[in-house]
């Protein structure tokens, strides 16, 4: 983003604002009475039995949070950008943890068995999971291509079919799509198993989404480029080959990226087809002793790692393409 | 040489194609399953103590252990996957599997799809509230918001269309106000652990199941006794019918009767609190 | 009208050539004989249909009426082996349009490697040879935006050339140049001129003209207004659009 070369005082340091929010946090602590929590028992020197400390130890114990979050605003306030963002994504962290907690789960049951239970999930229900994936998003990338060129070319019929299914395939919820495709195709008598339906329906959804990546992407080369190239003799495919796909990958890389952590994530609609994934494992391996929550949350740190990965990929990505630009 | 159809031989070739697929041979599913050397049953994977996958990540529980001996006793492999339960009970299967041990209820409405060849045993279903609800009787719960399985024997009986096959006879106790359908039973559970009335005011399930979340420490209590009896039967496709096959699960189910297999498995998976089993392959 | 073509040797023709954008009739009846070695400089205000004309002769744009030869070979719609003639007609825009993703080396490359089938060590030679020619070899492993833009131009002017090709087709291509810039590619084309090199340039460079063209084209409103040698042209013009042309452009 553009970055003015004029700096304004950091609101943070305005004593008016600082107040201002000091009392907004305040009261926002006293409505949602902390009394009862850990910080009521760790206050109890103060305002004795947090159960019975009533309006009094309501408002200490919501003015003593209110100013331990205002200070730490202000003191991250102090530190460099690059501390500043750490120093926040870590609170963040914690806050998330301290909530998953607050659920009075038994997290020691993700880690118990023999093997051990987020083992499971990863051993049976991860690498299904990226399998699906990657051949969906591979197959996903080349229907693009194709539906892409379809949709730009003067083609008549080409034209039809590509906006058909690009309208199709982006109109339909992707779980209608699974059943469709599970359930529908062996009707008309091709017997199509879980794994290669699920698949089949992300990368015509996916592939329907990125058609509209690819168009743009492509569209955005400038005229001259194909001028130029035709002038110097070269066919169709060797334009779009050697000089017009080299040139929008920088431009198609962020939003195909954004299909891609998409995707990872909808790959756990195929659990409806008793695939083994990462989310059906989720929701069946807890629910023998009645554990639910704990694997579902372990299913969303495995996700969400996942996501992550797949994001530090991207950013990679699309700096080498911004150094070669 | 490049070969030219004409339109109404090409549909005549697609037609001939299609159909190709789609008419199984009497007998075919057996046959398929005997050259493969496999039995594919279907079941559910969320079924404790009928069929769930255990600790070592692997299928296991009553149901399983019925298919797996009647795969022993076809003299081939089992193997079991796990659709979800809808897809299980709307047929027309095209032998992606060859059959259902999941604790099936035959119905009038799932007999259109599916054949139900032989009942192997017969389960209590009942109803269930938190333990700080203040419903203590059936009737209290009529009006109220009971949650269930989607497209289960509990659903029809909630919403009085239970249209059961060859099932000791039963009444309609409670009317609910709503009926909270959802695809995993287990999420009613759930729901039911946070308080009589927040999201649900009670549960219909199997019995066995409910004990189950019961001695896991659920903050749930039976209420009444038993709604129903239902009979759980083996379920094959209509849309594949094979005599054969469903002809040699009936000799299979009646063996497993009469040399009490049937039974040991039922003492085995289904336990009481106090540690005794019970004997579910005869009504009550 | 006289006419001091290089005699008997047309490489490229147009009889009645037409072409309309919709409604509007860019071209109007256009008939031309360009011969081989010939030097032709087309001028004419903007909008006069100069550079519509030269984007037919290689089909980049399509004519509706008329006939256009190159070589012999008629242009038209349905010709499958247009990529032939176009190898053999070498063109540089006003913008350039070299391929940014390419090193300077690659471009020049791409032609000769990609649709005439050399070989790269031999397509990398003759790279280097014009490259040297527009007398930028040491740019050649830089990307085109690391380039001035006089030096990319020049070096569309050798990828162009590194094709080999029979007839150079030049779209105003000093019009985006900083004013610095024009002469280094001017100076370029006037050394192309020299070695007996087709060239049929849109410009309004009128120095350029004097001194390298047989034979100045003067379009306006889609018609060819006036053909005569510089000489002739400059001295003593015979429509009244040419010389209120000559007057604006000739201050």
């Amino acid at each position: 983003m553009f970055v003015d070369t004029v700096i304004e005082d950091k609101s943070l340091h305005k004593p008016a604002f600082l107040l201002g929010l000091s009392i907004a946090v305040l009261a926002f602590f006293f409505t949602f009475n902390f009394t009862d929590t850990i910080f009521g028992e760790f206050l109890s020197p103060v305002i004795g039995n947090p159960e019975e400390s009533g309006f009094f130890g309501r408002l200490v114990v919501s003015f003593v949070l209110a100013i331990i979050f205002v200070l730490n605003l202000l003191l991250i306030s102090f530190a460099k950008l690059k501390i500043q963002i750490l120093i926040v994504w870590i609170e963040l962290f914690f806050l998330f943890l301290a909530f998953a907690y607050s659920f009075d789960l038994e997290l020691a049951y993700i880690f118990i068995g023999e093997p051990s239970k987020i083992w499971l999930m990863i051993s049976k229900g991860l690498f299904t999971t990226i399998y699906i994936s990657a051949v969906s998003i591979a197959i996903a990338t080349a229907i693009a291509i194709v539906g892409a060129i379809a949709k730009l070319s003067n083609n008549g019929f080409a034209y039809a079919i590509a906006s058909f299914y690009t309208s199709l395939f982006r109109g339909l919820p992707l779980l209608l799509q699974i059943y469709l495709i599970y359930m529908g195709l062996p009707q008309l008598g091709f017997m199509i198993d879980a794994i290669p339906s699920g698949i089949a329906a992300l990368s015509l959804c996916y592939g329907a989404y990125m058609t509209e990546i690819f168009r743009a992407g492509i569209q955005s080369i400038p005229k001259g480029q194909w001028e130029a190239s035709r002038a110097l003799g070269f066919k169709f495919g060797l334009i779009l080959r050697k000089i017009i796909l080299p040139q929008s990958i920088p431009i198609i890389v962020p939003p195909t990226g954004n299909q891609f952590i998409a995707m990872l994530k909808d790959s756990s609609l195929v659990s409806v087809l008793g695939i083994w994934e990462l989310m059906f494992m989720a929701k069946k391996i807890g629910s023998k002793d009645f554990n639910n929550l704990e694997m579902l949350l372990t299913a969303a740190m495995i996700y969400w790692a996942l996501t992550i990965i797949l994001e530090i990929i991207q950013a990679r990505i699309e700096r080498k393409y911004q150094q070669k630009a | 040489m490049s070969i030219k159809l004409g339109f109404t031989k090409s549909i005549a070739f697609a037609v001939a194609l299609l159909s190709l697929n789609m008419t199984v041979q009497a007998g075919a599913v057996y046959d398929y399953i005997k050259t493969n050397n496999e039995l594919m049953i279907a079941t559910d994977a969320n079924w404790a103590p009928y069929s769930y996958i255990n600790d070592a990540g692997e299928m296991e529980g009553f149901d399983v252990d019925v298919g797996r001996e009647i795969a022993k006793r076809m003299g081939v492999e089992a193997r079991f996957i796990t659709p979800s339960w809808d897809i299980i009970t709307s047929g027309n299967w095209n032998m992606r599997w060859d059959v259902s041990v999941g604790s099936m209820t035959p119905t009038e409405t799932r007999s259109e799809v599916l054949n139900f060849p032989a009942v192997y045993y017969y389960t209590p279903a009942g109803f269930a509230v938190h333990i700080d609800s203040p419903v203590t009787t059936l009737a209290g719960l009529n009006g109220k918001n009971i949650c269930t399985t989607a497209a289960s024997t509990w659903e029809m009986y909630l919403e009085g269309s239970l249209d059961m096959i060859d099932a000791p006879a039963f009444t309609y106790k409670v009317t609910p106000g709503t009926i909270t359908s959802l695809a995993d039973g287990h999420t009613c559970l759930d729901d039911t652990r946070l308080g009589a009335g927040v999201r649900n005011d009670g549960i219909i399930d199997s019995i066995p199941m409910i004990q189950g979340a019961i001695e896991d420490g659920y903050p749930i209590r039976f209420l009444g006794d038993p709604a129903f009896f239902e009979p759980l039967s083996v379920a094959t496709d209509k849309g594949n019918d094979d005599p054969e096959l469903d002809a040699e699960i009936v000799r299979i189910i009646a063996d497993m009767n009469k040399d009490y297999t049937l039974t040991m498995l039922s003492m085995k998976w289904f336990k009481n609190a106090d540690g005794s089993s019970n004997d579910y392959t005869v009504a009550f | 009208m006289t006419m001091n073509t290089k005699s008997g040797n047309p490489v490229i023709s147009l009889k009645g050539v037409s072409k309309w954008y919709g409604d509007f009739q860019a071209l109007k009846d256009i008939n031309l004989t360009i011969n081989l070695k010939e030097k032709i400089v087309i001028c004419g205000p903007s909008g006069s249909g100069k550079s519509t004309l030269i984007r037919c002769l290689n089909r980049l744009e399509a004519h509706q009426e008329g006939e256009i030869h190159v070589s012999g070979i008629e242009l038209h719609e349905t010709m499958k082996d247009v990529d032939i003639v176009r190898r053999d007609i070498g063109m540089v825009f006003q913008n350039f349009n070299l391929f940014p993703h390419l090193t300077v080396l690659e471009n020049c490359m791409a032609g000769p490697n990609w649709v005439r089938g050399i070989d790269k060590d031999e397509a990398k030679e003759r790279a280097v040879a014009m490259l040297k020619q527009v007398k930028i070899p040491e740019q050649a492993d830089k990307y085109p935006d690391q380039l001035s833009g006089g030096q990319q131009q020049r070096v569309a002017i050798a990828r162009s050339l590194c094709m080999q090709p029979k007839v150079m087709l030049f779209d105003e291509p000093t019009s985006a140049l900083d004013p610095e810039m024009v002469s280094e590619v001017l100076d370029t084309m006037v050394e192309l001129a020299n070695s007996g090199m087709t060239m049929i340039c849109v410009t309004h460079e009128m120095g350029f003209a004097r001194q390298v063209a047989d034979r100045i084209i003067f379009m306006a409103d889609g018609e060819i207004v006036e053909q005569n040698t510089p000489d002739e042209f400059f001295n003593n013009p015979q429509s009244d659009r040419t010389k209120t042309f000559l007057d604006q452009i000739l201050i």
